[in-house]
């Protein structure tokens, strides 16, 4: 490991002399929009690039996941992955124009996930300047259908169908640098829609207000009583309803998650929840509709996992913080196979989801230079208990 | 008019997009290409240009041997930000500093012949939003694969598919459509085939730049064309499909202006040529009215019509490509 360790510098060295190709694919790529279920156009792009690149088995799966194989020198040795989701949370379909200056990459979704996606495609012209080979089989995948209602549902098919076994996984995500995730909490993404019977918008002059009841709503979610252990917690982070100032509002919505490392918990607070909505609906006599958008289950990988201990080496070495929260990404379906895997960051930035998003361009190149060593240190059996 | 050409003198960008074959016929023919990118004010763009283009055409495929910016004394960060990139940077009047001082886009390309080494030197505007490295290998494409092909002009737009595997260019913009091309219909026919004749985007052989003047602001790709199709034919020409082209778009008034210049540079060509002998003095002023509380006021701007002349002319460049003896 301590080889590994010691090669850091010039890794980043390397990787900072190609910035134009790794720039080059995060605007040629982040550029094409790709809202969940709406991906294909990108993973087009990216199983083109990929292909550019000499990646040696390039193409779209049957679930819409752009795939590409760096063959290993030993047939034998399990396939590491390596994994950037490639959908993000803009809605828009046309063609999203980035801007580049000396500092940094701006436009939307590029600090979620454009940024890890355009490095993944640069990956293998890493490798290959660094004049790095391996003994597994090197996988790049880019999962669709991975946030809000996608559920994660790209990279479960895909390892539900994956022929070989898999040795380990790394999860890239834009930012932040020095993020390193290796537990996933358990947790059910639901909607509470609250909608206004026809009949009652026409002539009565007391028809319920669709925003008081979602109001309702809310205050009886706060008021429900959450332990401190095990860590719970209930996020109520979406919010939307009416059409006009003086018109009493005929529909309108939240959307919430509850959050907790324990599978059971988030179970006892939903069944809550679903109690409140009952009940509401019964009060009111309004049509209140309770929907789960996505759920996982409680997975960790021990702290002092090789896996884990490594990355915090490498990270300890770049001279950048470790920092560990839980991750609701493709980790959590890799622990839940129980292959090893970890989620880093690649860089930082701000205005994560928004019209200003953006990524800087001088710490990407310690992030990429996480990768390599990684990959490294997987492939020659430090990262596992074998 | 020769109307056999469009047929055979229209490329789309896809047919080039084999790089590997560009670069072994550039390799073949032994040549070299500089990439120029003029700027004014272009902090927004020039890095994603150079980014692009450096990355596919440089680093993965030699297909560029220099890229070059031409500034022309922007007030933002063009000029830094580009430098970042490792790129040649020049200020416009820092070259040939002896001659007369112009402001103008034609002024930037004409001495980037100067600058540059290339045998091929490709002119890309520097505000594309959408940039890719297809406007720069479609436009080379045509130089390194043909033997008879000497410069290439850019046209954009996906066209209308008109049946199978005919398509229909869309035309151009405003002041093509409202002042260049009648004008070419007028006079000058054959050059009504370039579907953008005002484009900022061509590339051609050294050979070619070397030899033909160069108006210093918007008349730079008319009085191209004209000098080009004048002295070597149409048959030396071709326009490549670049499909879809983001930029700024500019008011009526600055188009308004933009036309006056092109008009004026034809006019003057047209009597080089001795195509035409007019009676009076031209004017140099557009003069353009704007309302102000009820009252219209004159908003007048000179627009004077400078040119420079083919630059194997210009005793430094001269020297500096080794062509003393030979005029």
């Amino acid at each position: 490991m301590e080889e590994i360790l010691n090669q850091l510098p010039a890794f980043v060295e390397q990787i900072s002399d190609i910035r134009e190709i790794i720039i080059s694919n995060i605007v040629l790529i982040g550029q094409i929009p790709a809202p969940t279920f709406r991906e294909q156009r990108r993973a087009e792009r990216l199983v083109e690039r990929l292909a550019d690149f000499q990646v040696d088995d390039c193409a779209v799966d049957d679930f819409g996941n752009p795939v590409g194989i760096i063959r290993g020198r030993a047939s034998s040795k399990s396939a590491i992955f390596i994994v950037a989701h490639l959908d993000t949370f803009c809605e828009t379909t046309s063609d999203t124009l980035y801007t580049v200056t000396d500092k940094a990459i701006s436009g939307m979704g590029v600090s979620d996930n454009s940024a890890a996606v355009g490095v993944m495609a640069s990956l293998p012209e890493v490798f290959r300047r660094l004049g790095m080979v391996f003994e597994s089989d090197i996988v790049l995948v880019a999962p669709v259908h991975s946030l809000g209602p996608g559920n994660l549902k790209g990279i479960r098919q895909l390892l539900k169908t994956w022929p070989t076994p898999v040795r380990g996984a790394i999860c890239l995500e834009s930012v932040e640098l020095g993020r390193l995730n290796y537990y996933s909490d358990g947790m059910i993404r639901g909607e509470i829609s609250c909608s206004i019977a026809s009949e009652k918008k026409m002539g009565r002059h007391h028809q319920p207000n669709a925003i008081l009841i979602i109001h309702e709503v809310i205050h009886a979610i706060l008021k429900l009583r959450l332990p401190q252990k095990p860590r719970t917690q209930i996020v109520i982070g979406k919010i939307a309803g009416g059409f006009n100032h003086g018109q009493e509002a005929f529909d309108a919505s939240i959307g919430f998650e509850i959050r907790s490392d324990s599978d059971r918990m988030v179970r006892e607070l939903y069944g809550d929840i679903k109690d409140i909505v009952n009940g509401i609906n019964k009060s009111f006599a309004v049509d209140l509709k309770l929907s789960i958008i996505s759920h996982l289950n409680a997975t960790q990988l021990a702290y002092n996992h090789p896996l884990v201990k490594c990355a915090a080496r490498i990270l300890y070495r770049l001279g950048v913080e470790a920092v560990s929260e839980p991750s609701e990404t493709a980790l959590s379906i890799f622990l839940q196979k129980q292959i090893p895997a970890i989620t880093l960051g690649l860089t930082r930035g701000n205005h994560f989801h928004q019209d200003g998003a953006m990524v800087e361009i001088e710490p990407l190149f310690k992030g990429i230079a996480q990768i390599p060593a990684l990959v490294a240190a997987m492939d020659s059996g430090m990262c596992s208990h074998e | 008019m020769n109307k056999s050409w469009i047929e055979t003198n229209t490329f789309h960008h896809s047919k080039f997009k084999d790089l590997d074959r560009l670069v072994a016929a550039k390799q073949r023919k032994n040549l070299s290409i500089s990439l120029c990118l003029p700027t004014l004010n272009e902090e927004r763009t020039i890095a994603k240009e150079i980014v692009i283009m450096k990355s596919e055409l440089m680093i993965r495929h030699p297909l560029l041997d220099e890229i070059v910016v031409i500034d022309s004394g922007s007030t933002d960060q063009t000029r830094e930000i580009a430098r970042a990139y490792e790129v040649m940077v020049y200020q416009a009047d820092d070259i040939l500093p002896a001659l007369s001082r112009f402001m103008g886009k034609g002024e930037n390309l004409w001495k980037a012949l100067y600058v540059t080494r290339g045998d091929i030197i490709v002119y890309i505007d520097a505000d594309i939003k959408n940039i890719h490295h297809r406007f720069a290998y479609g436009l080379i494409g045509p130089l390194l694969l043909s033997d008879t092909i000497r410069f290439t002009k850019a046209f954009y737009d996906r066209p209308i598919a008109i049946g199978d595997n005919k398509l229909r260019p869309t035309g151009g913009g405003r002041v093509t459509e409202l002042v260049t091309r009648p004008l070419f219909s007028l006079f000058m026919p054959d050059l009504t085939q370039f579907v953008q004749p005002l484009s900022g985007e061509y590339a051609g052989f050294r050979s070619i730049f070397e030899k033909i003047p160069f108006h210093i602001g918007y008349g730079v790709e008319t009085g191209m064309l004209i000098d080009i199709f004048e002295k070597w034919g149409l048959d030396v020409m071709a326009q490549v499909d670049l499909d879809r082209r983001v930029h700024k778009n500019q008011d009526t008034k600055a188009l308004g202006r933009m036309a006056f210049v092109i008009i004026k540079t034809f006019l003057k060509r047209l009597q080089d040529l001795d195509r035409m002998n007019l009676k009076q003095d031209i004017f140099n002023e557009m003069i353009q009215f704007h309302l102000v509380r009820d009252q219209l006021e004159s908003e007048i701007h000179t627009l004077e019509q400078h040119e420079r002349p083919p630059i194997i002319e210009i005793p430094e460049y001269r020297e500096k490509f080794g062509m003393e003896d030979k005029m």
